[in-house]
């Protein structure tokens, strides 16, 4: 499967795909994106199978980019990977078609737990 | 004085205690010791700033050293390989993951910013017309670091105890 993960910090998108390989998703396709507009451009290009985005990111944040995504018909199983833990983000990623919603800081047991349903 | 309440530095040391346990300290051998009275060298600033119903800033300040030492853990490398561009970020990314979870804390309605990077400049808050209404200082490293909570309206805040 390919992945696409999107974050504004290059050190964050690095933990991210480190944890991944900890986590026992090592046989993936990783993409990066530095901010929501590149992953908007990446998943055109790429197709992803799943995309993993920070939330506050410049230019697009990641629940604009989730909403373009949706409002264009693409249905690609999408969670987020973000300091924003308040029950209003997390509802509003809900209500934007989110699958998960990781908190950092995180584990590679929290990535275990939430991605095996979809990752297999 | 209103009853707002704003997390304490037993909160931030909990935040503080799981990035640690993430990302710097796996095996928590090594942990971030709270202290009290120990000055912080003041090299680096970075910062988010909350923005809405609750106005101020979550600034995390170090010496150049500590700032290295941090950003190597985070990568997992040495402190003499980091790139400058991974200090800024990694101290970037530091103060939005406190700041994230200090949000979680505060009343409805706050918006957060992406992360601030100041190098051996003047402290941004010291002298501004906001007040720091807690403060964390942790050693690790043999190095201080501060996360400290800076508030735009001191006169509408209380601690929690």
């Amino acid at each position: 499967m390919r992945i696409l993960i999107a974050d504004d910090s290059r050190v964050m998108r690095q933990i991210v795909i480190r944890t991944l390989r900890q986590a026992g998703f090592d046989d993936h396709e990783l993409i990066e994106a530095a901010d929501g507009r590149q992953a908007w451009d990446k998943y055109l290009d790429d197709k992803p199978h799943l995309v993993i985005s920070d939330w506050n990111m410049p230019g697009m944040t990641g629940v604009e980019l989730l909403r373009a995504l949706r409002s264009a018909g693409h249905t690609v199983p999408f969670g987020f990977v973000t300091s924003e833990c308040t029950t209003e983000m997390q509802d509003a990623a809900a209500a934007a078609g989110a699958l998960f919603f990781i908190t950092k800081p995180f584990t590679a047991e929290r990535f275990t737990e939430i991605l095996t349903p979809v990752l297999g | 004085m209103s009853t707002e309440m704003v997390p304490t530095a037993k909160d931030l040391m909990v935040i503080l205690d799981q990035v640690w346990l993430s990302y710097l300290d796996h095996d928590g051998v090594n942990p971030l010791v709270p202290v009290e009275d120990v000055p912080v060298t003041s090299e680096i600033h970075a910062w988010v700033a909350i923005n809405g119903s609750w106005p101020g800033h979550v600034v995390v300040t170090c010496s150049t050293v500590q700032a290295r030492n941090i950003a190597a853990a985070f990568l997992g490398m040495e402190p003499a390989d980091v790139a400058e561009d991974d200090v800024a970020d990694v101290l970037g990314e530091l103060a939005n993951i406190v700041g994230g979870n200090v949000k979680s804390m505060l009343p409805a309605g706050c918006v957060l910013s992406t992360p601030y990077f100041v190098e051996r400049g003047a402290d941004p808050f010291r002298n501004s017309d906001q007040v720091c209404v807690t403060e964390l200082v942790g050693v690790w490293h043999d190095e201080p670091l501060s996360v400290a909570l800076w508030h735009s309206r001191s006169d509408r805040v209380e601690v929690a105890a």
